[in-house]
């Protein structure tokens, strides 16, 4: 079981829209959640086989002005996702 | 925190399009049981007397997840006369996307929306009601329909299915409202329906003298839905004809007294937003700006690429970029008090009545209105 490595709900759209920023759409419930061009970047690499501390050296290396406690708020942001339905964690047989 | 690499700037990028449509508005047949004598379709380049088989929908329906579409509007024709509705809907189920259909509603059965409600993708059915009883109702749709329709209406909600009423204003209902208000919001029980007037579109132009509100019945009808929207919370909504018409003149005309120097998003042809969101298809698979623009053919599903279209399409882009015409270029327009108040109206309107889209419609010309003897809504207190 890889309970560390985020999978995103295959449901759910992805629409990227200006300047980079993001709705995720739950077509389920109809609610749309804004991202912001670095949560975008963390959306693409929840595939099941990344986990939250590869994201976070992913935005490291990708991204300027990253705060000290990126991790915690990867961690977060992920837990948020999993929370509202729109990702989870592969569980195997 | 930034995200260093950007994406190279897009054409698209400068009016701000999104980077695919978000809906799409299918007329998924041609073919319809009834010939309501108003109907925008029929008689309308959109009319194409061509339908095209489930298999060329559902490899369509595959790009749409591809381009992140998050809803598609199922239209004709009448989309409840299609056999395999159950299987285009699964189509649009397994790609991810959420659906609406509009319908004269005499097809529904409960089986069909018991479906439609299996599906909890279904954001809407929307159901023309043009009366309170079967003789307004029946006026230009055909004998034996009000019941049909108010039945399906009542099939959806037994069934959970969110239905949705258009009210399609003409000669013959405006002085049934109240009545159509009273049936729709308290007996039948919606929470809200929505109302337009019958425009010089398809069918319409053939009928205009039978069909279309006289000047004093648009006031009459205006006076009659700003009244009952206050009665009933809200509760009645438009985007065109006499109640949109109505709530828009009413601050044109405030404007125009306090000597405002604008309203928002005014003084241009910004009367259409739809470009900027959503695109359409035709029965026949023909992709178009929007189903009463089906004159403007952008390309053919599954042969074409519907984001390149999106992007790059110079039709398209001619439509956009309508928002930048100011009003005061038009001759139409000239000397006009309120010309810094008012946003030109329906690009589709303005072909069908002057042959050009770009051009401010006359059919919503609050000026042109009071000079044939319109009288604006009697203000309403707050």
């Amino acid at each position: 079981m890889s309970e560390d490595k985020p999978t995103a709900n295959p449901s759910v759209i992805l629409r990227e829209e200006f300047d980079d920023w993001a709705v995720l759409f739950d077509p389920d419930t109809a609610e749309g959640y804004a991202l912001n061009p670095t949560g975008v970047l963390v959306w693409k690499q929840m595939d099941g086989k990344h986990t939250v501390a590869d994201i976070v050296k992913i935005i490291r290396d990708n991204c300027e002005d990253v705060p000290e406690d990126v991790g915690q708020h990867a961690q977060d942001f992920v837990a948020g996702l999993v929370k509202q339905g729109l990702a989870g964690y592969e569980v195997k047989e | 925190m930034t995200v260093a690499a950007r994406s190279a700037e897009r054409p698209s990028e400068k009016l701000r399009v999104m980077r695919t449509p978000k809906s799409v508005d299918i007329d998924i047949t041609d073919r319809c049981n009834l010939r309501c004598k108003y109907c925008y379709f029929y008689a309308s380049p959109a009319d194409v007397k061509q339908d095209l088989p489930l298999e060329e929908w559902l490899l369509f329906f595959e790009e749409l997840k591809r381009c992140a579409v998050t809803e598609v509007c199922l239209a004709g024709g009448e989309p409840f006369i299609r056999q395999d509705l159950p299987d285009l809907i699964r189509g649009i189920v397994r790609n991810r996307m959420r659906f609406s259909l509009l319908s004269n509603g005499t097809l529904i059965t409960d089986e069909l929306a018991a479906f439609l409600a299996s599906t909890k993708r279904c954001n809407y059915v929307q159901v023309s009601i043009d009366g309170s009883i079967p003789i307004t109702h029946e006026s230009f749709r055909g004998q034996g329909t009000f019941t049909q329709a108010v039945e399906g209406i009542r099939t959806l909600q037994r069934n959970s299915v969110p239905a949705a009423v258009r009210v399609t204003i003409h000669r013959q209902n405006v002085r049934d409202l109240e009545n159509i208000a009273r049936l729709l919001l308290e007996e039948i029980g919606l929470p809200s329906f929505s109302t337009n007037s019958a425009g010089y579109l398809g069918l319409c132009q053939k009928n205009t003298e039978q069909v279309q509100l006289s000047t004093a019945e648009r006031h009459l009808a205006m006076n009659a839905l700003l009244s009952l929207d206050r009665k009933y919370g809200g509760r009645i909504s438009a985007q065109a004809g006499p109640l949109a018409e109505g709530k828009a003149w009413l601050e044109m005309e405030k404007a125009r007294r306090e000597g405002r120097a604008s309203l928002p998003d005014c003084g241009r042809l910004t009367g259409c937003g739809c470009p900027f969101s959503k695109i359409a298809v035709r029965s026949d698979g023909v992709i178009v700006p929007c189903n009463m623009l089906s004159h403007i053919e952008l390309g053919r599903i599954n042969r074409d690429d519907l984001q390149d279209i999106w992007q790059n399409h110079a039709e398209l882009w001619k439509i956009r970029e309508r928002r930048s015409k100011p009003l005061a270029d038009f001759e139409f327009c000239r000397g006009c008090s309120y010309l810094n108040y008012c946003t030109g109206n329906c690009p589709a309107l303005a072909y069908t009545l002057l042959g050009q889209v770009d051009h401010p419609s006359p059919d919503a010309c609050l000026r042109k209105y009071l000079e044939e003897g319109g009288e604006l809504p009697e203000e309403l207190p707050d």
